[in-house]
C-alpha cells in the first residue's frame, strides 16, 4: 500500500485511498490496473503475475513433533504436527475389519488405492485449521467454524489424501515376534500393533488472502520437519513404548512436493470492454472483488511438471488456453517453494 | 469422543500420547531430566515483545519468554516456553440489535492452540480458557477509558501458541504412569504465568491500537516455595521468588499474579492460589515488583514502535512529495 500514490486533487469530490477502496472496490482496482497499460499494477503495488515472497521457519514449537511458521506477505500461519498413538485394537473397533498384517507392498513411490483407503478409514491424518484468532476482522472467535474455514480444511484434507503425501508405512508401528524354535520360521509374520495419528493443526495469525496456499505450505513445511520417535511394542509391559533418543527417530518420507497456486480473475468494467486480468496470489481485498478463482496444484519433483489438482469456481473467463498459462505460472511458483523449503532442511 | 461435524475428527478409538521407554524402565532417568532454576530469586526471565504484527487488526502484539532447553540427548522437551499473540479488533459500532451502552464494551477471548501444551487441546474453549478470559477482562476494564466510545465494542483476542506448564511433567508420570496424564497436581501454577503474559501482551496491543488508557497495565507473578531441605521446619524455609517457572520448583506453596498500574500504584486484578497464611502482603508486593520489571520492557517496545511510526511517516511524506513531481498520479475518482 505504501508505494501507491494518493488521489488526484483536481476533481471536486475525491476520497483518500482506503475510503475509495471500501466504497467502490471494483472501480478502485480497475483504476489501478488500467492506469499503466504496459505493466498493470495492482492496488497493492504488485504486477498481475507477481507473487508475494514467502518465508518459512521450522521447529519453533516445543510440544510438536514438527512445526512451521509460514509468512506470505501479510498472511501468517503456524502449523504444529503432533503424533499420537492409535492402538491396533482401537483401530479395529472403529473401522471394521482391517488387515492386521503389515505388507510392505505400499512402500513404492506411487501409493496405491488400498493404502489411501486404509489411511482414510483409520483417520490417521487429522488436519484442522483455525481462522478465529483475531487474524481478520471477519472471523470473530466464539462462533462455530465459518464456511470458509470448513471449506478450506476439507480442501486441504482432500489434497493431503489424494496426493498420497504421507506413507502408511511411516505411520505403522510393527512388531516381529521373536523366533520360536517350536514353530515354523515362516509362521512368524509382522504384526501391526498400532499407528501414529498425525494431528496437523494450523492457526492463522494474520490472514490476507491466499489462505489455502499458506495453510498448505505451513502443513508441508511442518510435515517435512516432523521427527517421529521410534515406537516399538514392548512385550514385557504389553504396550507401545517410544524411544526418546534422537538418533532412532525418523523423519517422514513424503511423496513429492505438491504446490498449489491460487489465482483470481478480475473482470474489467461492466460496460462491455471485456478486459480481464488474472492476478497471481491475490490478497484479501482482491479476493473480495474477484468472482472467478482458480487453484492449480503442480508437482515438479519428478523432473517433469505433474498436475495434481485443479480447482476453479465462478465465472467463465479462464479457458483452455488460459489454464495452460496458469500451469506454467504454477511451475514457477513450485520452483520458488522448493528453493525455500530446501533451505530449511 | 465427541464428534464435531465442522472439523476433521480424530479416530473414534481414541489416541494416546507416546510413552517413552526410558522414563518407565529406568528409575533414575526421569529424575535426571528435572530442570532447576538457574536464575536468582529476584531475577526475571527475558521477554521478547513486538507490536503491530497483524496488519488487518487495529492493534496487535506478540510476547515470548524463551527457554534455553535445546537438549540433544532426548526428544522429550524438558520445559515449555511462553508464546502469546494478541490482536485487537475495534473499537467498532455495536450491532443494531445490541442494547444501548454508554461506554465501550470489552470482550476478551483467550484460547490455547492445540499444540500449546504437553497434552493436546481441543478447538472448543474449555472452562480454564473462559476463566482466563474473565480474569483478563477484569484486568483491562479498569484501565481503558471506556466513556470515550459510547455504543461501541472492542474484541481482545488472545491465542496462546505455547503456554507455561503447571508443574514439572515428570511428577505426573510418576503418579499416573503416562506422560501428560493430567495437569500438575491440579494446582494450575502455570496459569498465573499465562495470565500475567496475557495482561502484558494485551496492554501492548491496546496501546498499539491507540485506545485511551489511564496508564500502562502490566502483569507480574511471584510465588512462595517451601525449601525442600527444611521441610520439617514448616514455614521457616519459605522463599519468595519472582517470575517462577513452575516446572523448576518442586514445592510451590502459594503464587499470585497481579495486573499492576505502576504510575498510579493500583492493582486492577489479583489472582492468588495456594495457602499463604495470614500475611499475603509480601507476596503481592513481590508480584508488583515483577510487573514493574515487565513494564520497563513494555515501555521501551512501545516507545520504539512510536518512534518508528513517526520516522516512517515523515519518510513516506518525503517520498510522496518526490514522486508527485516525477510520476503521473493514478486517477481515483468515482
Amino acid at each position: 500500500m505504501a508505494t501507491a500514490t494518493p488521489a488526484k486533487p483536481t476533481p471536486t469530490l475525491s476520497f483518500p485511498r482506503p475510503i475509495f477502496a471500501a466504497l467502490s472496490p471494483h472501480p478502485f482496482l480497475q483504476a489501478h490496473l488500467t492506469s499503466t497499460p504496459n505493466t498493470p499494477l495492482r492496488a497493492n503495488g504488485r504486477t498481475a503475475q507477481e507473487t508475494r515472497p514467502i518465508g518459512v521457519n521450522t521447529d519453533a514449537l516445543t510440544h510438536s513433533h514438527g512445526s512451521a511458521v509460514v509468512r506470505m506477505g501479510n498472511t501468517v500461519a503456524v502449523c504444529g504436527v503432533r503424533g499420537e498413538i492409535l492402538r491396533a485394537e482401537d483401530a479395529a473397533s472403529s473401522s471394521g475389519s482391517l488387515s492386521s498384517t503389515a505388507d510392505s507392498s505400499d512402500d513404492d513411490d506411487e501409493g496405491g488405492e488400498e493404502e489411501q483407503n486404509e489411511m482414510e478409514q483409520l483417520r490417521l491424518l487429522v488436519p484442522n485449521i483455525e481462522l478465529s484468532t483475531g487474524s481478520t476482522p471477519a472471523h470473530i472467535p466464539g462462533s462455530a467454524p465459518s464456511t470458509l474455514a470448513q471449506t478450506l480444511v476439507t480442501r486441504l484434507r482432500a489434497l493431503l489424501l489424494s496426493t498420497h503425501l504421507v506413507r502408511l508405512s511411516d505411520l505403522r508401528i510393527a512388531y516381529t515376534p521373536p523366533a520360536n524354535p517350536d514353530e515354523d520360521a515362516e509362521a512368524q509374520e509382522v504384526q501391526v500393533k498400532g499407528y501414529w495419528v498425525l494431528y496437523i493443526d494450523t492457526m492463522f495469525l494474520a490472514l490476507d488472502g491466499s489462505a489455502f496456499d499458506c495453510a498448505w505450505l505451513a502443513m508441508l513445511a511442518a510435515l517435512r520437519a516432523t521427527l517421529l520417535p521410534h515406537a516399538f511394542w514392548d512385550e514385557e509391559l504389553e504396550t507401545i513404548l517410544c524411544s526418546d533418543e534422537p538418533e532412532k527417530a525418523a523423519r517422514l518420507r513424503l511423496r513429492g512436493l505438491p504446490v498449489p497456486s491460487s489465482f483470481a480473475v478480475f473482470e474489467g468494467s461492466e460496460d462491455g470492454e471485456g478486459v480481464e486480468w488474472v492476478l497471481s496470489d491475490p490478497d484479501a481485498f482482491e479476493d473480495s472483488v474477484c468472482r472467478e478463482s482458480v487453484c492449480v496444484v503442480v508437482d515438479g519433483s519428478q523432473g517433469k511438471g505433474l498436475v495434481r489438482r485443479v480447482e476453479k469456481s465462478g465465472g467463465g473467463l479462464v479457458d483452455r488456453e488460459n489454464i495452460k498459462v496458469l500451469f506454467k505460472k504454477g511451475m514457477q511458483r513450485w520452483k520458488e517453494w522448493e528453493k525455500v523449503l530446501e533451505e530449511r532442511k | 469422543m465427541n464428534s464435531d461435524r465442522r472439523r476433521i475428527n480424530a479416530p473414534s478409538g481414541g489416541t494416546s500420547a507416546p510413552v517413552f521407554a526410558r522414563t518407565v524402565k529406568e528409575s533414575g532417568y526421569l529424575k535426571s531430566l528435572r530442570p532447576s532454576r538457574t536464575r536468582g530469586p529476584k531475577e526475571l526471565r527475558k521477554i521478547f515483545l513486538q507490536t503491530g504484527i497483524v496488519p488487518s487488526a487495529s492493534g496487535s502484539a506478540y510476547l515470548e519468554i524463551p527457554t534455553s532447553n535445546s537438549s540433544t540427548k532426548t526428544l522429550i522437551p524438558s520445559q515449555s516456553s511462553l508464546k502469546i499473540i494478541c490482536s485487537i479488533q475495534g473499537p467498532k459500532p455495536l450491532p443494531r440489535s445490541a442494547p444501548f451502552s454508554p461506554c465501550l464494551l470489552l470482550t476478551t477471548t483467550v484460547k490455547f492452540a492445540p499444540f500449546a501444551t504437553r497434552t493436546r487441546r481441543g478447538y472448543v474453549r474449555d472452562s480454564v480458557e473462559r476463566d482466563l478470559g474473565v480474569h483478563l477482562e477484569t484486568a483491562l476494564r479498569g484501565v481503558i477509558i471506556a466513556e470515550r466510545w459510547p455504543k461501541s465494542g472492542v474484541e481482545v483476542v488472545i491465542t496462546i501458541i505455547e503456554g507455561d506448564e503447571d508443574g514439572w511433567w515428570g511428577d505426573d508420570v510418576s503418579s499416573t504412569g503416562v506422560v501428560g496424564g493430567g495437569p500438575g497436581a491440579g494446582s494450575g501454577w502455570g496459569l498465573l504465568n499465562v495470565l500475567a503474559g496475557c495482561i502484558t501482551v494485551a496492554s501492548a496491543a491496546i496501546a498499539d491500537a491507540g485506545i485511551d488508557c489511564v496508564d500502562l497495565v502490566c502483569g507480574g507473578v511471584a510465588a512462595v516455595t517451601r525449601n525442600s531441605a527444611s521441610r520439617n521446619g514448616q514455614r521457616q524455609g519459605a522463599v519468595q521468588i519472582l517470575d517462577p517457572n513452575p516446572s523448576e520448583h518442586r514445592d510451590i506453596a502459594a503464587a499470585c499474579a497481579v495486573a499492576y498500574l505502576a504510575g498510579r500504584d493500583e492493582i486492577t486484578e489479583l489472582w492468588m492460589k495456594g495457602a499463604i497464611g495470614a500475611d499475603p502482603e509480601p507476596l503481592i508486593e513481590g508480584a508488583t515488583h515483577a510487573a514493574v520489571g515487565n513494564l520497563s520492557v513494555l515501555r521501551e517496545v512501545l516507545l520504539e514502535a512510536v518512534e518508528a511510526k513517526f520516522k516512517g511517516d515523515t519518510e513516506q511524506e518525503k517520498e510522496i512529495s518526490k514522486s508527485k513531481s516525477s510520476v503521473q498520479d493514478v486517477e481515483m475518482t468515482g
